[in-house]
């Protein structure tokens, strides 16, 4: 077994096949002794030390807010863009590496167009979150692949209201009324199960969120160094301009 | 999974059927169509009739003809009912894409060559004769493009077999100084002339005007031809001995069935138990 095993890797490398990328036959992720999957672990971690994001879900919308660090004050802020709109109705946002936060988009994207061909209807957002999970897990048993290192918060409002959903590197989605990822996200969680309220109106829901993300916030917060993104019941994502981001943060600060 | 395109395994053995068996090939169903569109001071104008026929039947007397590529850009469509749709559709979808991942609007000539690079990968077999119109950030276009792949740009277009009826409106009627009242009204005449003078068109007139960040659908705008003059009013009544009765036969099909009582039956059966 263990000699079919390396003379096939010899054998891959010789005639230097080169299949979708992937130049291996087997999964690089495999299970360790007690049960656990390390490099899934690891990609958690990975997720762990990125910026902070945050969800909250209200009773007539969702938003998404996250910290928009970035390592000098040379960059164009305005280039980059980390909240994404998957389709007019859905909102995207992460924690952890950017550019498998990247194709994960350009893959979702893609993937929503198709479900549109297929049964002419706008992806629910719960479906959205779904395909994106598989194509997560994916990574973890495919052939020469390492798993994504982002988790993603998903928010939509579709027939069956506001959503927000959480994708992790293991492929698992579940459904959020209020979360944090990424650094600072256990205080973030115990400061959001604090004021989390299930009837909570999207304007209260904001300033919550910016409020929240203010908390673990290191050094001076203003409309540059975050990206704020809201659905309401008009099922239109929006990404908030630097102006209405710097109204709400002068109202915390009052 | 499935590769796309065209499959020609079966070529050898056509030609043959063909040739030595004297098999008759099916005809291809053709539909007719009058589709217009006009260039005016602040947009575009597109029209279309409503009737898709297959042969000499009428197969929809009120179908949509303009279809949306993007929220700005709209297409109507000649040829072959499945092939228009689907490509548009298609490419409405590519487009959404792309604007999504650029982030800007899209362009009504990246339609133009998604649509045109399309067609001519299949030389001309997917029967879509198009006339593509709308208005983006670099102002009003409008293109015809035919089903081999080639491409037009031109003030006023008219494709389908009511072109030509429709064309010697257009011809008579345009100015490059229109507004958008005068363009609605020679788009709208044109098609009117194109259902009147065609067989292969009929029905109603659908007009659609694109201007900058504005699109308005006139559904159905004038339906006096679609309205039949002599038309029985249904159902059908008869009044009871206009048929003549010649013979009476009577036969017994189901033997009467005993209805006992289920009730008592299941109470008695659950007592036994």
């Amino acid at each position: 077994m263990l000699n079919e095993f390396s003379n096939n890797t010899i054998s891959l490398f010789l005639q230097k096949k080169k299949k979708k990328g992937s130049f291996f036959n087997f999964s690089l992720t495999t299970f360790s002794p007690n049960g656990k999957l390390l490099q899934i672990e690891h990609a958690l971690k990975a997720v762990e030390s990125g910026a902070t994001s945050l969800g909250i879900k209200a009773s007539n919308g969702v938003v998404i807010v996250t910290e928009k660090k970035l390592p000098t004050t040379l960059i164009d802020e305005n280039s980059v863009k980390k909240i994404q709109k998957l389709n007019d109705g859905i909102g995207v946002i992460y924690s952890g590496l950017g550019p498998d936060y990247r194709v994960l988009i350009s893959k979702a994207r893609k993937k929503s167009q198709q479900y549109f061909k297929q049964y002419n209807e706008i992806i629910p957002v719960n479906i959205i979150s779904r395909k994106v999970a598989g194509i997560m897990q994916e990574f973890t048993q495919s052939g020469g692949v390492r798993p994504f290192g982002v988790s993603l918060l998903v928010a939509g409002y579709d027939h069956n209201g506001p959503q927000l959903f959480q994708v992790d590197p293991s492929g698992s989605f579940w459904a959020w009324k209020a979360t944090a990822i990424g650094k600072n996200s256990s205080n973030s969680k115990k400061f959001l199960e604090k004021r989390y309220k299930p009837d909570m109106e999207i304007e209260d829901a904001i300033n919550t969120a910016i409020l929240t993300l203010k908390e673990g916030f290191e050094g001076e917060m203003d409309e540059f160094n975050i990206e704020v993104g809201v659905i309401t019941n008009d099922k239109k994502f929006r990404i908030l301009e630097p102006e209405e981001v710097k109204d709400y943060i002068s109202e915390l600060n009052l | 999974m499935q590769k796309g395109g065209f499959n020609f395994d079966l070529y050898q053995r056509n030609v043959e059927l063909i040739e030595k068996n004297n098999y008759k090939v099916p005809k291809t169903t053709k539909t007719g169509t009058t589709i217009v569109g006009v260039v005016f001071s602040d947009g575009v104008v597109l029209g279309a009739d409503t009737r898709a026929t297959s042969g000499p039947i009428v197969a929809d007397p009120n179908c949509e003809k303009i279809h949306k590529i993007s929220d700005y850009i709209w297409c109507a469509g000649a040829g072959t009912a499945a092939d228009t749709e689907n490509t548009t559709g298609m490419i409405s979808l590519q487009l959404e894409l792309l604007s999504l991942s650029t982030g800007r609007s899209p362009r009504v000539r990246t339609a133009l060559t998604l649509l045109k690079n399309f067609l001519f990968r299949y030389h001309g077999y997917i029967s879509a004769a198009l006339v593509l119109g709308g208005v983006d950030f670099t102002g009003p276009h409008l293109h015809m493009i035919h089903p081999h792949g080639s491409t037009s740009t031109l003030p006023y277009i008219s494709m389908g077999s009511g072109s030509l009826a429709a064309m010697a409106v257009l011809e008579t009627g345009y100015n490059s100084k229109m507004g958008e009242e005068d363009a609605k009204s020679l788009v709208h005449q044109a098609i009117l002339s194109g259902i009147l003078n065609d067989l292969g068109s009929g029905g109603n007139v659908d007009l659609c005007v694109i201007k900058h960040k504005s699109m308005e659908f006139f559904r159905n705008v004038d339906t006096t031809n679609s309205k039949r003059k002599f038309r029985k009013k249904l159902p059908y009544m008869f009044k009871s001995g206009s048929t003549k009765i010649l013979e009476k036969e009577i036969e017994e099909k189901m033997r009467k069935m005993e209805i006992v009582n289920e009730k008592e039956s299941q109470i008695e059966e659950l007592e036994e138990l």
